[in-house]
């Protein structure tokens, strides 16, 4: 009969005005990120790098800035590690290329920003998160 | 004989006014010009809870928690959109007819707020009881669609001038069938008069004697007020915003002021004629309508937020060609039950 | 209207011009109408306000860094374009893919194509009007997102599928999540049925409007759901079983009258399918590794492959040329979007400025994907 299913429609509706909801209330409460999410920006830790350049190779995007220095026992490390996230794509190969898991995400996905060069920083000034390049 | 909560405050206030005053006539005129403000306050907070409510209706059935930021519960959403929208630049399009298009959204207003002189709040409680009550809405009614031609036109803007013409040709559709479900209840009342009518239903409410007609009278409302399922005037998905599309701000916002207006006249009038008015047991008249009309505008918005939209030519062929005759069927029955009932009693 | 009264009242037709900026034109596409009143004489859409020059960023890059730009095609299903794309290279460089990966494979594009048919659920509904038809869909799809984010840490981009197989083995989490999705979906879809299908405006908006016969989609090139809604039984999944496809028991649900409801209906059908899939790529997982031995520096002999895959949206196909050198020397991609698109004109023809916005949901583009 025509008008059924406006009135299975209507009562899917009302159940749903009265069912649970689902959205999540951002910022009081926030989603878990995966153990494998690719996002925020980019941690270098400057001990386990070996300045091997492996990682902005594998950037598709050329979105990794890197100056290798040299020190007198022959040892390579890096002294800076630009990480220009305007151009990022974030496909998280230059974390897989890392042979010695160097470089990692810190999973923070609130890196909204209020100017192009904010997108622009350094990973090796860290632990500072979140700090942008000057 | 008038026991209503609202005719004894204004009987009281009158008589203050009186006893300050001790002229009649400007007592009168000033309780004339109370009675206005009363309306225009009346109509706005309305439209203020009802653009709160549709929002978290809209919210609720979607699964979502709707505007819960500004305010208690976000119940100043709407205040903090006003603020907004009266800040905003006014944008006028080079190529507008600039007086018509500037004088449409004023104009729309007008026929919303007037059709409220007649409308029975609470037992006696009626601005002006005219004796074809309820011919005078109809009347005013059908005159926003010329705000919408008007606007649509001077807009000249192609999306705006495809939903003035869809606005001409659904409230034609609309308004007919509506006139003549209407007509049903005022065969039953035998009069045009609101108070009459609702004075008619202190025993069965008239959705109950005339199911048809309320079937018939709520989907032209919706018609009328457009709103899904029948709001091509303004179907985003296809023309954006029909007429309204090259008005923002200030304009834009009576618009929606008038749209919602609408709503709220729509309620009120279904409660009017098929719910009894202010009728009901133990609470007061005034409650009791208020309670009728946000259950209504609930209905109204539940339908909104679960319909898709028609096509232009299913929804016209759908008013002319099943809602039309139902509603003359609709009066041959009534008439032959009024004749009837007559000639057994 | 007759000779002397037509006189009189000059009508004319005029030009519409929706989009680019338009509600409902999911995404920067713009439709230039000719209109005669509100019923189209003509619909021309005009695309590359999304040009990206993906192929031609293709060839700068090394075959593994084409990935995440694959990714970028076809947004709403991802998966099914990485998949598409590493067929090719890997018929290219004559790569084995181990079986376990061949199944995880399937079960992410088949995950994936659910995804993007509730996507073109909601925008369809939402293009008719029905706003909460919208949000369920929308709301359902979050349960694969989350599950993409837990596989591989992305929800919309995932550069999940590798040349050479997958890019990390399905964890418990995982396996159990896709257990519970599938659990719910069956619910999922009936809700949609009762919103939606069994909705009589519905219907009636989509019933017998912008037709296109087989014949018609065959001369038009339509792959996918468009054309097996034209009663055309072709589906690569069955006629050319990639991947193991030939594995898997399901059906091709085909349409027969190839308007809007159809389109509609196959899509519908083939959630379930795809969960049927998924399902049985699941119980019976194989083991093993799940990347084949692939060389760091992938050279792949001189030569040229065309490889198509089955999309949610049709046919997925990838043209490579190599040179021999790390780098593509030319991609071509066949975008089941762009090609479908082409039948817009002929659907909207004669129907009226309702139908128009039915009509390009219907067809379901990724502007994305259609501008490249
Ligand atoms: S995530 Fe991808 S694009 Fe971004 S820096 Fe790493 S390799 Fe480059
Ligand atoms: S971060 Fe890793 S890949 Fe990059 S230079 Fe350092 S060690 Fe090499």
């Amino acid at each position: 009969m025509q008008g059924k299913g406006l009135l299975t429609g209507l009562s899917v509706t009302i159940r749903h005005f009265f069912g649970k909801k689902v959205t999540v209330q951002y910022p009081e409460e926030k989603l878990p990120m995966s153990e494998t999410f690719r996002g925020g920006k980019l941690v270098l830790d400057q001990k386990k790098c070996i300045g091997c350049r492996l990682c902005s190779m594998a950037c598709p995007n050329e979105a990794l800035d890197l100056t290798v220095e040299t020190d007198e026992n022959k040892k390579r490390h890096m002294k800076k590690y630009i990480h220009k996230s305007g151009r990022c794509l974030y496909c998280g190969f230059c974390v897989e290329a890392c042979p010695t898991k160097a470089v990692t995400w810190d999973k923070n996905y609130a890196i909204a920003c209020y100017t192009r060069t904010d997108l622009t920083y350094d990973a090796v000034k860290s632990d500072g998160r979140n700090e942008t390049h000057e | 004989m008038h026991s209503g909560l609202l005719v004894m405050t204004a009987d009281m206030l009158s008589n203050g006014i009186d006893s300050l005053i001790g002229n009649t006539l400007i007592t009168q005129f000033i309780m004339v010009i109370l009675e206005i403000v009363a309306i225009f306050a009346v109509i706005s907070v309305a439209v203020i809870i009802q653009v709160y409510m549709e929002r978290r209706v809209c919210g609720f059935i979607q699964d979502r928690l709707g505007p819960n930021r500004v305010g208690p519960f976000g119940i100043l959403q709407t205040v903090a959109d006003m603020i907004k929208l009266m800040s905003k630049e006014d944008i006028i399009p080079a190529k507008a007819e600039r007086v018509l298009w500037g004088i449409t959204p004023m104009l729309l207003f007008i026929p919303a707020a007037l059709v409220y002189a007649v409308f029975p709040f609470d037992d006696g409680a009626i601005f002006t009881d005219l004796n074809i009550g309820i011919f005078f809405v109809l009347a005013v009614m059908s005159q926003s669609v010329l705000m919408f031609l008007i606007g649509g036109f001077a807009s000249e803007n192609k999306y705006s001038f495809i939903g003035g013409m869809r606005a001409v040709a659904q409230m034609l559709s609309s308004e007919i069938p509506m006139a003549f479900s209407i007509m049903a209840v005022v065969m039953v009342t035998g009069s045009l008069k609101m108070s009459t009518i609702v004075a008619a239903q202190s025993g069965t409410w008239f959705v109950f004697i005339q199911p048809l007609a309320f079937i018939i009278f709520i989907i032209s409302m919706t018609m009328e007020t457009n709103r899904t399922p029948f709001d091509l005037v303004e179907g985003e998905s296809e023309i954006i915003a029909g007429p309204f599309t090259e008005y923002s701000g200030m304009r834009w916002a009576l618009f929606f002021l008038a749209e919602y207006t609408n709503l709220l006249t729509a309620a009120v009038l279904t409660t009017t004629l098929f719910l009894g008015g202010w009728q009901g047991p133990v609470l007061p008249g005034i409650v009791w309508f208020i309670i009728k009309v946000f259950l209504m505008i609930f209905v109204f918005m539940w339908i909104r937020w679960t319909f898709p939209r028609t096509r232009i030519d299913q929804m016209m062929g759908f008013s002319w060609k099943i809602l039309l005759p139902l509603a003359l069927f609709n009066i041959i029955a009534t008439g032959i039950g009024v004749y009837i009932y007559n000639w057994m009693y | 209207m007759t000779e002397a009264v037509s006189k009189v009242i000059r009508t004319e037709e005029y030009q519409l011009s929706m989009g680019p900026v338009h509600p409902s034109t999911h995404g920067v596409l713009q439709i230039l109408l000719t209109l005669d009143g509100e019923r189209v004489v003509k619909a021309v859409p005009c695309m590359g306000y999304l040009h990206r020059g993906i192929e031609k960023l293709m060839e700068s890059r090394n075959y593994f860094q084409c990935m995440p730009y694959t990714d970028r095609l076809d947004y709403v299903s991802a998966m099914n374009n990485d998949f598409a794309y590493c067929r090719a290279v890997e018929k290219l460089a004559q790569l084995e893919v181990p079986e376990r990966a061949q199944y995880i494979r399937v079960i992410m594009a088949e995950l994936n194509r659910i995804a993007s048919h509730m996507i073109f659920i909601g925008s369809l509904a939402v293009d008719v009007g029905a706003t909460t038809g919208m949000i369920y869909p929308f709301r359902d799809r979050e349960c694969i997102l989350d599950i993409f984010n837990e596989l591989c840490g992305a929800r919309m981009t995932y550069s999940y599928i590798r040349i050479g197989g997958v890019k990390s083995d399905l964890s418990v989490k995982v396996i159990d999540m896709i257990n519970v999705f599938l659990k719910n979906l069956s619910a999922m879809i009936d809700e949609y049925n009762d919103l939606l299908t069994g909705n009589e405006i519905f219907q009636h908006r989509l019933k017998n409007t912008s037709v296109i016969t087989a014949e018609q989609a065959l001369q038009l090139g339509l792959t996918g759901p468009m054309l097996r809604a034209s009663g055309v039984n072709y589906d690569l999944r069955k006629d050319n079983a990639y991947s193991s496809y030939e594995d898997f028991i399901f059906d091709v649900p085909l349409g027969n009258s190839g308007d809007n409801w159809d389109r509609y209906i196959v899509r519908m059908k083939e959630m379930r399918q795809s969960a049927k899939i998924v399902k049985q790529a699941l119980d019976g997982l194989p083991e093993g590794s799940v990347m084949a031995k692939v060389p760091k520096v992938l050279r792949p002999p001189k030569g040229e492959v065309y490889v198509t895959t089955e999309g949610p949206r049709g046919e997925v196909g990838y043209h490579i040329i190599s040179d021999g050198t790390v780098k593509p020397y030319r991609v071509h991609i066949r975008r089941p979007s762009l090609i479908n698109l082409q039948a817009l004109d002929l659907m909207c023809r004669g129907y009226l400025v309702g139908d128009v916005v039915v009509a390009m949901s219907t067809i379901d583009p990724i502007l994305g994907e259609v501008d490249c």
